[in-house]
């Protein structure tokens, strides 16, 4: 028999030193530098654009940090933005894809092809088929680093952008592209979209609301093949013991939702943003801004403030005065006007509560 | 000498006793779902339960969910905590090591004898739910089944991937095993070796649902258990499955490690 400790400080230092190789090992990889290439960002910007035809497949997580004060009918847009998300994509292009959201016990894939949608939701065995809507809440695929980034990047001008060195993501170089907006009224501090040179394709894109050090917003790729996938994974069948629902018909309910709006004229400019004009948004919401720096008004029948202002005045940080309520949830205002006369409005943008307040005062109606 | 440990282990009274009682808690909720036809609402409850109301055949890898959270880890930890300590605390470990096998070959043997335990109870766990599910439920036999996803897998293709499961099941028990057995070598207890295991265990699991924790989320021994739902998405998504294979491999082999370096220059006096 060996005396106690004969022989054990050689096998304990054996052992410590696997230890201490193993736990430097992570930190020794993700300490590995990415290689910058000098791409002017007016390039890069370009390439990003130019990729939405790029096909690929991967697996990307989106964090959100963003605790949307909305009430319980809207849990799954408050989930996509507050929570971690998990999604496998199969890109061929725009008009067909596949982005499925994986939960630890089931998954809801979204099947994209040029007639339409099939939504196969695994947990309910419900598919649902739906038409491409011209107007639509925000869903998983939009979250998708390659989807978000071409989107905030379209409208972004030549001297908001600017270079940002180059990380290594889903184990490629890329290149950093960054976007400070240049309206006085943004909430959004910058947003960083980091990008793969040679496709163009955006590897990560994070969100900074205004002097944040953390990211409302972080969606990047974790693994990324640049492979066109086969068009039998994109393709969705419904299996025969699934139950198949038809889509709510979103023209129909903007079509009903327009017609009980109250009939008001919003104005050409609101907190020095321009209205614009989008397809498939009706006349009474009002959309301002550019880029990055968005406004939506609307005004809002009775029954519906009353539920708003319920949930934003639970709100810890609602700020409440004579022109309404109104909260930040990261870069993201949200503002219940309630004018004196005429109807309540809601205001809704990346844009900094005293521009919702400014806004407010410009609505018709409305306290000055 | 790992022949002698599995006749050892597997002629004991308690190692089945421990088996039948892990197959108890998957068989009452088969009875209880097929009883009141209320299966869990989708997304609740266990993985795979929900969907064993159309498809009996899933019902091993329901009871598989069912076990692994909790059931089958504390009988994994049971046995491999006494391992070792067991027989310290039996007065034979010193007459084991006085045959010239040496410390390190009863320490393989001992933890071959805890992985033949795993694979055991997790093949009777997946088999007995097989004949409760097919018994309880109604089957589809001739139509295979649904993945995760929605396609359509044939009855090769769910058996196969099934049998994939129940491996990822069984080395996913390993770290714990691991954790069992290094903790066996340090305490003559083999009730405080297990609750040594289990501790890990339940601060690992703590640990998961913490979002602070998320930074050292990855090499938690409970992060990649679940993945085993992975392999019945279309396509298989490996990544978790592959990272939570080497991840027990590298519990697996430090532990080993740390046990083999305690356990050979140890002075055993019972």
């Amino acid at each position: 028999m060996a005396a106690r400790g004969y022989g054990a400080t050689p096998r304990w230092a054996a052992v410590g030193l696997l230890v201490a190789l193993l736990v430097a090992l992570p930190s020794v990889v993700a300490a590995l530098p990415a290689d910058d290439a000098d791409v002017p960002a007016a390039d890069l910007r370009a390439a990003v654009l130019a990729s939405a035809d790029v096909g690929f497949s991967g697996y990307a997580v989106s964090a959100g940090g963003l605790a949307l004060p909305v009430s319980d009918r809207l849990t799954a847009v408050a989930d996509l933005f507050s929570d971690r998300t998990l999604v496998r994509v199969w890109w061929r292009g725009p008009e067909e894809h596949r982005v499925d959201v994986v939960t630890a016990a089931g998954e809801t894939g979204v099947h994209r092809d040029p007639g339409g949608t099939w939504t196969w939701d695994f947990e309910a065995a419900t598919a649902t088929r739906g038409s491409p809507a011209s107007l639509a809440l925000p869903s998983p695929p939009d979250l998708l680093p390659a989807a978000l980034g071409r989107r905030l990047l379209s409208e972004a001008a030549e001297d908001e952008l600017s270079r940002a060195g180059a990380r290594r993501v889903a184990g490629r170089d890329a290149l950093g592209l960054r976007v400070v907006p240049a309206d006085a009224a943004s909430s959004v501090g910058r947003v960083d979209v980091w990008v793969d040179p040679a496709s163009g394709l955006p590897l990560q894109v994070e969100v900074f609301a205004e002097d944040a050090d953390l990211p409302a917003l972080d969606t990047r790729f974790l693994d990324l093949d640049l492979a066109v996938p086969p068009a039998d994974v994109v393709a969705f069948t419904p299996p025969p013991d699934a139950t198949v629902l038809p889509a709510p018909d979103t023209e129909e309910l903007i079509a009903q939702a327009e017609e009980r709006a109250p009939d008001v004229s919003l104005p050409d400019e609101l907190a020095g943003l321009p209205r614009r004009t989008f397809a498939g948004v009706p006349d009474a919401v009002g959309v301002y801004g550019r880029g990055v720096t968005l406004l939506a008004a609307a005004p809002l029948p009775g029954r519906l403030a009353g539920g708003l202002r319920e949930a934003l005045t639970a709100s810890p940080d609602a700020v409440t005065d004579e022109l309404g309520t109104r909260v930040a949830a990261g870069p993201l205002g949200l503002m219940l006007v309630t004018p004196p006369d005429g109807p309540a409005y809601v205001l809704t943008g990346t844009v900094t509560l005293d521009a919702l307040a400014d806004a407010a005062r410009r609505l018709p109606g409305a306290a000055s | 000498m790992i022949g002698v440990e599995l006749r050892k282990l597997f002629r004991r009274p308690r190692t089945w006793v421990t088996i039948a009682v892990l197959n108890a808690l998957p068989v009452l909720v088969a009875v209880l779902v097929q009883l009141t036809d209320l299966a869990p609402r989708p997304g609740e409850g266990p993985p795979f339960l929900s969907a064993v109301l159309t498809n009996g055949a899933l019902f091993p890898l329901a009871a598989l969910a069912i076990v692994l959270p909790l059931f089958l880890p504390i009988a994994v930890a049971v046995v491999a905590g006494d391992a070792v300590a067991g027989e310290a605390q039996a007065g034979t470990l010193r007459y084991l090591l006085v045959r010239p096998a040496g410390r390190t070959r009863l320490l393989v043997a001992k933890l071959v004898a805890v992985i033949a335990f795993v694979l055991a109870t997790v093949l009777v766990v997946a088999g007995v739910g097989y004949v409760v599910g097919t018994t309880l439920f109604d089957a589809q036999p001739v139509g295979g089944g649904t993945s995760v996803s929605g396609t359509s897998l044939t009855q090769q293709e769910l058996a196969g991937r099934s049998l994939m499961a129940i491996g990822y099941v069984t080395v996913s028990m390993l770290g714990v095993a691991a954790f069992g057995l290094f903790f066996s070598t340090l305490t003559d207890s083999p009730l405080a070796a297990a609750l040594g295991a289990l501790a890990v265990l339940v601060t690992s699991s703590l640990l998961f649902t913490l979002d602070a924790a998320s930074p050292i989320a990855p090499y938690l021994p409970t992060r990649y258990w679940l993945a085993f739902v992975d392999l019945f998405r279309d396509p298989i998504l490996w990544r978790d499955v592959v990272r939570g294979l080497a991840l027990q491999g590298v519990y697996v082999g430090v532990l080993l490690a740390a046990a083999w370096a305690n356990f050979t220059t140890k002075d055993v006096t019972s």
